[in-house]
């Protein structure tokens, strides 16, 4: 009984949504556009953090030391360095540890190692490698340094090069922070109601429909069934529907998010969500539609 | 099977209120034959109503084999209906399903297996003469048609009461008289049969038990009754 109940009641709501018309449109595209809008905001929160999470892995401070100043001067400065609160990390790079690097980056290129060893002494500065704990923290970092007690040691300080993306991203990140949250929530709740309403809508046509399925002798679940799963199929169509628009609108939106010089990185890490976000959509699309018409056909269920 | 026991109804609303029933009490017996006559407004669709529970009493009892219709749970009134073959005045036909389809519900809410479904539908469609419109909606459609439909699907589940408000208010006198004779042929079988109706010619020939209303009150209970008002 049932798995019967089940499938006629399942082959009703089948049924229903393919005969409805104009108001399957409306309910359909009324979802997607919700979707759509939920998932945009959460895929410029995401990318946003992908490309931030990206260019802070590369970012750090590099402080380089004149040739004449000693290794535990450095190693001093590193310690001093170490206590700030806003750095996580700070790594020394000695002399020959620039060296080897060097060497190994340009292993292919016998011209330059060759020029490099025609050099009697190492012709490369030691170095302390900061990383902040926060990338906003790298001008109060960098700030700091200048005007330590070191400055007279130091050749050059290394990380202006970073300082425009990471300025974009920061500003980024925080607009999103905020207004994301709350735009999240308003068009989740603005999906709910207008998915509400939509079926409630369809459900008043059918209001006729469910008083005769009553005085023939329908149970409740006989009535309710059908349209739960016209509010799955509804998720469904709306999901695979904008996962399908997500992707161009993607392609024009990340750019004026990130940056179009991120974007290449962003995008190849982004396929491997898609599917993740597709899922999303579809349990809220389904959930959506769910919800909204066992609240709609509440009061229709009284005997 | 059925008794009213002082029944009163009253419908609340409109300009004034109604007393569609007053004092209503009688007895129904299984395999009875039963028809309900009177003019318009007399409170034969409220007798009817009340046995099918869709409209409750304003006082009195109304009992189903002794167990008094206002003690079923909500829950079990589906369970109360599928006892019952209703006819509707207003036939009540869901307008996105086509004749077969509307005849199988009656089947499909009571839980009848598919193979069930596939033999008893296209045999009742045949008894009431539907079978070349059988996949069309109710909107295209005549209304004979839409009320053998309506007819159709009271019976296809074989209730043990076949409840019909005006089954023939909207056929010509030989159709009318074909439905009649189903029901008498249907009631020959066991089932109880409960009748509302206008139509003299009708009554008159069936030869059985007439109640007849007027202002919601019982003003003759004949058993070989005939149409007299
Ligand atoms: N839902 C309702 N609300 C208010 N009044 C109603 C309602 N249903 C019926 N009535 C009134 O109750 C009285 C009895 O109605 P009922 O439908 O039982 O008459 P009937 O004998 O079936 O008439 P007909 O032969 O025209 O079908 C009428 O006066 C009618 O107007
Ligand atoms: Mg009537």
């Amino acid at each position: 009984m049932i798995i019967l109940t089940l499938t006629r009641t399942f082959k009703a709501g089948f049924q229903n949504f393919f005969r409805n018309g104009s108001l399957t449109v409306a309910a359909v595209s009324i979802l997607t556009l919700a979707l759509l809008i939920i998932s945009v905001i959460l895929v410029i929160s995401i990318s946003a953090n992908m490309g931030l999470k990206y260019v802070q892995d590369k970012i750090d401070i590099r402080v380089y030391f004149k040739s004449d100043v000693a290794e535990q001067d450095v190693m001093s400065f590193r310690s001093e360095v170490q206590k700030y609160k806003e750095v996580k990390a700070a790594e020394y790079i000695s002399k020959n540890k620039a060296l080897d690097d060097f060497k190994a980056a340009n292993a292919g290129k016998p011209d330059i190692l060759k020029a490099v060893e025609a050099v009697e002494e190492n012709p490369l500065l030691a170095s302390v490698n900061i990383k902040a704990a926060n990338p906003e923290q790298y001008d109060v970092i960098a700030k700091s340094i200048e005007n330590s007690s070191y400055r007279n040691d130091i050749a050059s300080i290394n990380y202006q090069q970073y300082k425009l993306v990471i300025d974009r991203f920061n500003s980024t990140i925080k607009t999103i922070r905020k207004t994301g949250a709350f735009l999240f929530i308003l068009f989740s709740l603005i999906a709910i109601l207008i998915t509400f309403n939509v079926i409630r809508m369809t459900i008043f046509n059918h209001g006729t429909e469910i008083e005769i399925m009553r005085l023939v002798g329908a149970s409740n679940n006989f009535i309710r069934l059908p349209f739960v799963f016209e509010g799955v199929i509804y998720g469904i169509f709306a999901a695979v529907i904008s996962i399908i628009l997500l992707f161009p609108i993607m392609k024009i939106v990340t750019p004026y998010v990130v940056g179009s010089a991120y974007i290449q990185i962003i995008q190849t890490d982004f396929t491997r969500y898609f599917v993740l976000i597709f899922l999303a959509q579809l349990v809220v699309g389904v959930l959506l539609g769910i919800v909204s018409s066992i609240l709609a056909i509440r009061r229709y269920l009284k005997v | 099977m059925i008794e009213f026991k002082n029944v009163k109804k009253i419908y609340t609303g409109g300009i004034m209120n109604t007393i569609a029933l007053d004092d209503v009490s009688f007895l129904i017996e299984e395999k009875e034959f039963v028809s309900f006559v009177g003019h318009s407004g007399a409170g034969k669709s409220t007798i009817l109503k009340l046995i099918y529970a869709e409209e409750k009493p304003t006082s009195g009892e109304v009992l189903f084999n002794g167990e008094d219709i206002a003690n079923i749970k909500p829950k079990d009134m589906p369970l109360h209906r599928r006892r019952i073959g209703t006819v509707f005045q207003d036939f009540k036909l869901l307008q996105k399903k086509t004749v077969f389809e509307n005849v199988a519900f009656a089947l499909e809410v009571s839980g009848y297996p598919n193979s069930e479904i596939q033999k008893s539908v296209p045999q009742i469609i045949e008894i009431v003469g539907l079978s070349n419109k059988a996949e069309n909606y109710p909107h295209e459609i005549s209304g004979g048609e839409k009320q053998r439909v309506a007819i159709a699907r009271a019976l296809v589940h074989r209730p043990a009461l076949i409840i019909a408000d005006e089954p023939t208010g909207n056929l010509d006198p030989i159709s009318a008289w074909g439905i009649i004779q189903l029901l008498l042929k249907i009631n020959k079988l066991g089932t109880t049969v409960i009748l509302a109706t206008h139509d003299k010619e009708v009554v008159n020939n069936i030869k059985r038990r007439v109640i007849t209303l007027d202002q919601g009150r019982i003003i003759r209970d004949h058993s070989k009754g005939r149409y007299a008002i």
